[in-house]
């Protein structure tokens, strides 16, 4: 039935009332020349009222001579009258469109730009590097990177910003900016003493200003003193505060688990692009439609989605990226596994200790063999800087 | 000659279990409950009103169909679709 009336509606139809003695005539003979009408009412004794195509009025003319009725139209309906109506209100209907079409553009671009979190000055930088991405007032969304390479590049063009953080609501972007904060470098004016961070063997010890409490090779818990802020003798005690380094020797352990055997994931470098227009959930490739990828491949797909209003559109473009991926099997040796153990603990220490710590030996304690992987526990001797400061609080 | 003819059908019919409606050229009825009846190889309208269907049949039978508020759905050389409240349908012999 369903298909029947948009089948209707397609081909436009009328509705009518045949007045006439013999109506029950006119419907045979509209069968009989196969006439398709429907929907056919008895309104009074000599009146039915019934729907038919507008191709056929010519003939169904015909027959209202030949059976002695008379038509009287009733109605007109479907998609020709409509295109007629539409032609007679041309004005209106492309106004309209052209207001849609305004809507959709608007929709479509950067209204505002906010950033929170930063100086003014600091503003002023972040909106000149946007500006250069190509974010600013008036910018199509369509054309513009996504948020996370704004983020990216943005963040790597700006020295005194740590973080930015972009989202887009709609027309408006907004920014959270983090600004890297530079400690200034406050005088020592508290008096103070240097006490130590963690336990270690004292390695080298450098004293600017107050009276050294340990000496090289002294161990020292955590907490005790190493360089005191009283200097000068009983009566003569004077309260400084105490300035220097001190280098302990600390130890680590590092555990580390590597796999004999990984397959390792390369890219071989070969890329191919699609690019693709989706309506709906139908994808409709628009270039590079004899692109078949490759046999193993990654597939990065940079979608675009296109607004109105508010909405998401159910259309997008989207750039597909198959890059050509290589599984290579790494098989090491026994040996190799520790070797690469100690180097992966040794680079992950590193990264933890303060920049002037420095490893001076490593011993391997443990080493194990268990489901194809190799576990070692590795000593560390590390050489760093181990005195935090402590104020000294003067009692009246 | 056509009477003959007619009575070499039914026997053809009675041996070969044809489907009767169609090699007998008799109307084929379908109801859905009171609300539609669909009849197949009419001859033609006789009378149609709100509250009663009157169709030809072959050897000046006819079929009456009586009801409320009756609306021809389609019709179609020897096809007919009625909707409405249908109250009682009857063979009406010719005399």
């Amino acid at each position: 039935m369903l298909k029947n009336r948009l089948f209707h509606s397609l081909r436009g139809y009328v509705k009518a009332e045949i007045k006439g003695k013999y109506t029950e005539l006119f419907l045979n003979r509209c069968t009989e020349k196969n006439i398709p009408i429907w929907s056919v009412k008895r309104v009074d004794d000599e009146t039915i009222s019934c729907f038919f195509y507008t191709k056929d009025i010519k003939s169904i003319r015909k027959l209202m001579r030949r059976t002695g009725c008379r038509m009287y139209f009733k109605g007109r309906y479907g998609f020709p009258f409509f295109l007629k109506k539409v032609d007679a209100r041309k004005g209106f209907v492309l106004g309209l469109l052209f207001c849609l079409f305004i809507i959709f553009l608007c929709s479509n671009i950067i209204w505002s730009i906010q950033i929170k979190g930063a100086s003014p000055e600091v503003e002023h930088k972040v909106r000149q590097a946007l500006h250069n991405v190509g974010v600013k007032k008036g910018a199509f969304i369509f054309f513009l990177p996504s948020e996370q390479e704004i983020q990216q590049t943005v963040t790597e063009q700006l020295e005194n910003v740590t973080w930015m953080g972009v989202k887009r609501l709609g027309t408006q972007y907004s920014f959270d900016v983090v600004e890297k904060k530079i400690p200034k470098e406050k005088p020592a004016l508290n008096p103070r003493n240097l006490v130590a961070k963690k336990k270690a063997v004292i390695h080298k010890v450098f004293v600017e200003q107050g009276q050294a409490k340990v000496k090289e090779k002294d161990y020292v818990q955590k907490g005790q003193i190493l360089v005191s802020g009283y200097i000068g003798k009983d009566e003569n005690t004077k309260v400084v505060p105490a300035k220097g380094k001190i280098f302990g020797e600390v130890w680590y352990i590092s555990e580390a688990s590597v796999p004999l055997k990984t397959i390792v994931v390369t890219n071989t470098g070969k890329a191919e692009s699609k690019h693709i227009i989706q309506l709906g959930k139908l994808k409709i490739p628009v270039w590079g439609f004899n692109k078949k990828g490759f046999k193993e491949m990654e597939i990065i797909n940079d979608e675009k989605p296109i607004y109105f209003l508010k909405w998401k559109l159910p259309i997008a473009y989207i750039k597909q990226t198959m890059l050509e991926i290589d599984n290579v099997t790494r098989s090491y040796t026994k040996k190799e596994a520790v070797k690469t153990a100690i180097e992966l603990t040794k680079k992950d220490l590193l990264r933890k200790l303060s920049e002037d710590a420095e490893i001076k030996g490593n011993k391997i304690l443990q080493q194990k063999y268990e489901n194809g992987k190799v576990n070692v526990m590795i000593h560390y001797q590390v050489i760093e800087e181990i005195s935090k400061e402590q104020p000294i609080i003067q009692g009246d | 000659m056509a009477k003959w003819r007619d009575n070499l059908k039914k026997w053809l019919w009675r041996k070969t279990e044809l489907p009767a409606d169609a090699f007998l050229d008799l109307p084929r009825i379908t109801m859905i409950g009171q609300l539609h009846i669909y009849i197949e190889n009419h001859k033609g309208v006789l009378r149609f009103s709100k509250n009663e269907l009157r169709l030809s049949l072959k050897h000046g039978q006819q079929l009456q169909v009586k009801g409320e508020d009756f609306v021809i759905k389609t019709i179609l050389p020897e096809e007919i679709l009625l909707e409405g409240k249908i109250a009682n349908v009857q063979y009406i012999d010719s005399i």
